[in-house]
């Protein structure tokens, strides 16, 4: 009983700070996918962005809340400008899957440089903005990973209505379905598409500025998260938001809890341990695809 | 005289958790005869074409070839053992030649012998290669990437890319979809001397009845997943079950 | 389903057989260049070009690996510095600890990779498409950070102090003008062996596979038996390139595994020409030299590297090599109508 108290909690609840973050990265990604049919191997550098622009931010002397308002929307302007001005000039080849997908690798290359450039490749630090744990069952828990927690569950939440339970949302799982049906019906493709993708973006830089108190930022940081976000899509079903938000707690407790035994150097080949076995069992992942299932 | 049988199937089901595209269907492929599989739109015709010939595993029942039991084998296997089947959306290697085409599906009569011996040294498939190219008459467009030809063309290739191997028995799906009245006669034509010259069991799944009933030694009726009927092309036009299933009224 | 991922064959592109016999003499002027520039920089007692050469044909072995998977059978593999690290691990522990024959750790470095390779292969290749793409990259990605971790193996610094490869009897692997010559014989071989390999029912499946996966076991063969097949042989040909490398350099690290090495291969393949196997030789080639040059200037040579790459996957996919491979072939079918 005290194990489970004093060393199973805590794991669970940075598990789930942790998870949080993760799912609001997988979001971004397997909604990309599952409506523009797009594999944004540049994911991860968007998340790296949303911490350093945090980090720019703070750094000019704005309070955390402020970075943490004003860094999703200008992630989504980024995302747009990056969708309407390089993904789709290879969006209607025929070799879309391919094209996008080196493209935005590429991207990921510049961008990774590109952080390097303008912040140095040393590790940056945010301290946390809330300081101080709270006491529950006789556990102390650091008052910034509640937040982290409350908030993203929050977000999650919110992307979730929107999702399922708005017009909006019907549209977008519409056009994920049947893409010409929709544009016949007078939908603004385009513009559906650009903001879409400018979305599963912003969900992207919201987790990278969630987790920069946690995690130091550094520019190779995207490469290491995109590879997580990846397995969590891949097993939670690419273009499956159920998936995403149910592989990635799970993942995450996983490894979190997983971490009580093993060295943390395992924890990432654990979990793509579990993706290439989920691969093999089930390669469309637990559940279906947006509009799907 | 006891019929030769070439192909039988045996209680075929195919289940997708609630829907069940093939029920319980079963009938013989008589050697060297032509069997027509026929019906409505969603009769299970393809599905059942998908079970026959190894794209997918079936829930239930066997797939018996020259009374050897091949129920579930992987399709490389299955030609193996003399089967062999053309797509009804055209499945070609569309970027390449097509010699290509036809030379690949050829070097399965040469398999086991040197996979990294060179391309020129193997006779028996360019040899074949040179017969189909004639047979099926694609000699003029050889040359040309598969993807390139014209809808004809490409449904020749496909049933030549299919008979290349030398199989026993053979599956045409659809094999005149699209086809222009003169194709589709030319392509009855080679049906008929595929089956009476070369002896090969023929399974056809086709939408042209008139095809199917002048083409024909027995025609298998399907409809929404279960044989409705079986018997010759005339038994098989006159039963009103198959006609209420067609048009939905019986004739007198 | 996997399939709704698949990356779909590029149809209106030169089968790989076709683009590889189109370059023969772009391939043989490639070959020709080089050991005119051997000669020139001998004559000149140059060491430090020779050296960067060198290094651009070691990384072009491992673009050729890539090119085999990606251009001749359709799989795109983001993870192949795995086994280019692994054979240049196995490679320096080899030329530490059992003597300096450049032979035996060219073919320990192999083998390694190869055996490695069967495991991997096991396990990606039942994927297609994407999730290809992504085993092998979280394979690569979770190797290398064991082995950045492993203090047996050096950990982040790697193995060090390792003693030059004897070539020929009284010819080290630090001879610049030798070994240059030495790496050049070794990629004009393996280069020369996939064009032959295309040219055999086992390469022409693996064209057919990149074509059209779906009809190879309708017409008798299993696409999975092919594509083990290539793996492995893509992943010794990485192995052989990377047990090159402390050769030359002295050390290994384990940078060599990291993504960025993947990622380079895979740019030098696209830039270079995809399924035209001499055009990522161009390709790293070409890199390698751009990425000196700039070097000079700034480190960040990865943002120039990044954008060319970008602006040929939008404006010229085909590649360098690609759309000389087509005009040729465009102008052989002309003359031949």
């Amino acid at each position: 009983m005290d194990w489970l108290h004093f060393v199973l909690a805590p794991q669970v609840i940075n598990g789930l700070s942790i998870g949080v973050a993760v799912v609001l990265m997988a979001l971004g990604l397997t909604i990309i996918f599952g409506l523009l049919d797009v594999i944004n191997m540049a994911h991860g550098e968007f998340y790296a962005i949303g911490a350093y622009v945090a980090v720019a931010l703070i750094a000019a002397g704005l309070p955390f809340w402020w970075a943490l308002a004003l860094t999703p929307p200008l992630m989504a302007v980024i995302g747009y400008a990056t969708e309407r001005g390089l993904i789709q000039r290879v969006f209607h080849s025929g070799d879309r899957h391919t094209l996008t997908l080196l493209l935005t690798f590429g991207l990921s290359i510049v961008v990774e440089d590109v952080l390097k450039l303008i912040f140095g490749a040393n590790p940056l630090r945010i301290d946390a903005p809330i300081e101080g744990a709270t006491e529950m069952l006789g556990l102390f828990f650091p008052n910034y990973r509640l937040f982290v927690m409350l908030f993203g569950a929050m977000v999650i939440a919110a992307v979730w209505i929107l999702v399922f339970r708005t017009s909006l949302g019907a549209m977008v799982r519409a056009a994920a379905y049947d893409r010409h049906m929709t544009a016949s019906l007078g939908v603004p493709v385009n513009v559906v598409y650009a903001a879409t993708f400018a979305f599963g973006v912003a969900l992207a830089g919201l987790a990278g500025v969630l987790l920069a108190p946690i995690y130091s930022v550094f520019p190779t940081m995207g490469t290491d998260f995109v590879l997580i976000a990846f397995s969590v899509v891949i097993i939670g079903g690419m273009g499956s938001i159920k998936g995403a938000v149910i592989a990635g707690l799970v993942l995450t407790q996983i490894q979190s809890i997983s971490s009580l035994w093993i060295s943390p150097v395992w924890s990432d080949p654990l979990l793509f341990g579990i993706m290439v076995v989920v691969l093999m069992w089930r390669p469309q992942g637990l559940f279906g695809r947006l509009g799907h299932g | 005289m006891t019929a030769d049988i070439a192909l039988s199937v045996r209680d075929l089901t195919l289940r997708f958790g609630a829907l069940t595209a093939v029920a319980d269907v079963g009938f013989d492929a008589q050697r060297g005869a032509i069997t027509a599989v026929i019906g409505p739109n969603g009769a299970g015709k393809s599905s059942l074409f998908n079970l026959i010939s190894g794209a997918i595993a079936p829930s239930k029942g066997s797939v018996v070839l020259d009374g050897r039991d091949v129920t579930g084998h992987a399709p490389h296997r299955l030609l193996a053992a003399g089967l062999a089947r053309s797509f009804q959306i055209t499945n070609l290697f569309f970027d390449l030649p097509v010699h290509e085409n036809l030379r690949l599906a050829a070097q399965f009569l040469e398999r086991g012998r040197g996979a990294l011996r060179p391309i020129a040294s193997s006779r028996v498939a360019t040899e074949r290669v040179a017969e189909l190219l004639d047979e099926f008459q694609l000699g003029a467009r050889a040359d040309a990437l598969a993807g390139t030809l014209s809808h004809g063309e490409q449904r020749r290739l496909e049933i030549a890319v299919a008979t290349a191997a030398r199989p026993t028995v053979l599956l045409l799906d659809e094999p005149t979809q699209g086809m222009s009245h003169a194709d589709t006669r030319d392509t009855g034509e080679l049906i008929r001397s595929l089956s009476r010259d070369r002896g090969l069991t023929i399974l056809l799944v086709e939408h042209d009845v008139d095809l199917v009933m002048s083409l024909s030694d027995h025609v298998v009726v399907m409809h929404q997943g279960h044989k409705l009927a079986e018997g010759t092309p005339a038994a098989v036009r006159a039963d009103p079950k198959v006609q209420s299933a067609y048009f939905g009224t019986a004739h007198a | 389903m996997a399939d709704a991922v698949v990356l779909p064959t590029p149809k209106a592109e030169l089968s790989p057989t076709r683009a590889i016999g189109a370059t023969r003499w772009i391939a043989i002027f490639f070959f020709a260049i080089a050991l005119a520039f051997a000669i020139v920089a001998k004559s000149l007692g140059d060491t430090f070009y020779l050296r960067l050469a060198t290094e651009a044909l070691i990384f072009g072995g491992l673009a050729l690996s890539v090119d085999l998977l990606l251009g001749c059978t359709g799989l795109l593999p983001l993870g192949q510095a795995l086994f280019f690290g692994l054979g240049a691990y196995a490679s320096a522990l080899t030329l530490k600890s059992w003597g300096d024959s450049f032979w035996i750790a060219l073919a320990v470095g192999a083998c390694v990779s190869a055996l490695v390779g069967i495991v991997a292969g096991l396990i990606a290749i039942r994927s297609k498409g994407v999730y290809f793409a992504l085993i092998s990259f979280g394979l690569a990605q979770v190797v290398s950070k064991i082995v950045f971790n492993t203090r047996e193996l050096g950990a982040s610094d790697g193995i060090i102090g390792v003693p030059p490869a004897a070539v020929l009897p009284g010819v080290a692997s630090t001879d610049p003008v030798a070994f240059f010559l030495v790496t050049l014989a070794f990629v004009a071989l393996v280069y020369a062996g996939l064009a032959y390999v295309m040219e055999t029912p086992f390469g022409r499946q693996l064209a057919a596979i990149r074509s059209n996966q779906h009809r190879l076991a309708f017409i008798g063969f299993d696409p999975k038996r092919a594509k083990l097949a290539v793996f492995v042989l893509a992943a010794a040909i990485a192995g052989a390139s990377g047990a090159l490398y402390p050769m030359m350099r002295g050390f290994v690290s384990p940078e060599l595994m990291f993504f960025q090495v993947s990622g380079n291969a895979v740019i030098n393949v696209i830039v270079g020409g995809t399924g035209t196997l001499i055009g990522p030789l161009y390709g790293a080639a070409l890199l390698t030299a751009l990425r000196s040059v700039i070097g000079s200037y700034t480190e960040h040579h990865q943002i120039v590297i990044g954008v060319l790459f970008m602006v040929v996957v939008i404006v010229a996919p085909k590649g360098l090599i690609g759309y000389a491979a087509a005009l040729i072939q465009r102008r052989r079918t002309r003359t031949a109508a």
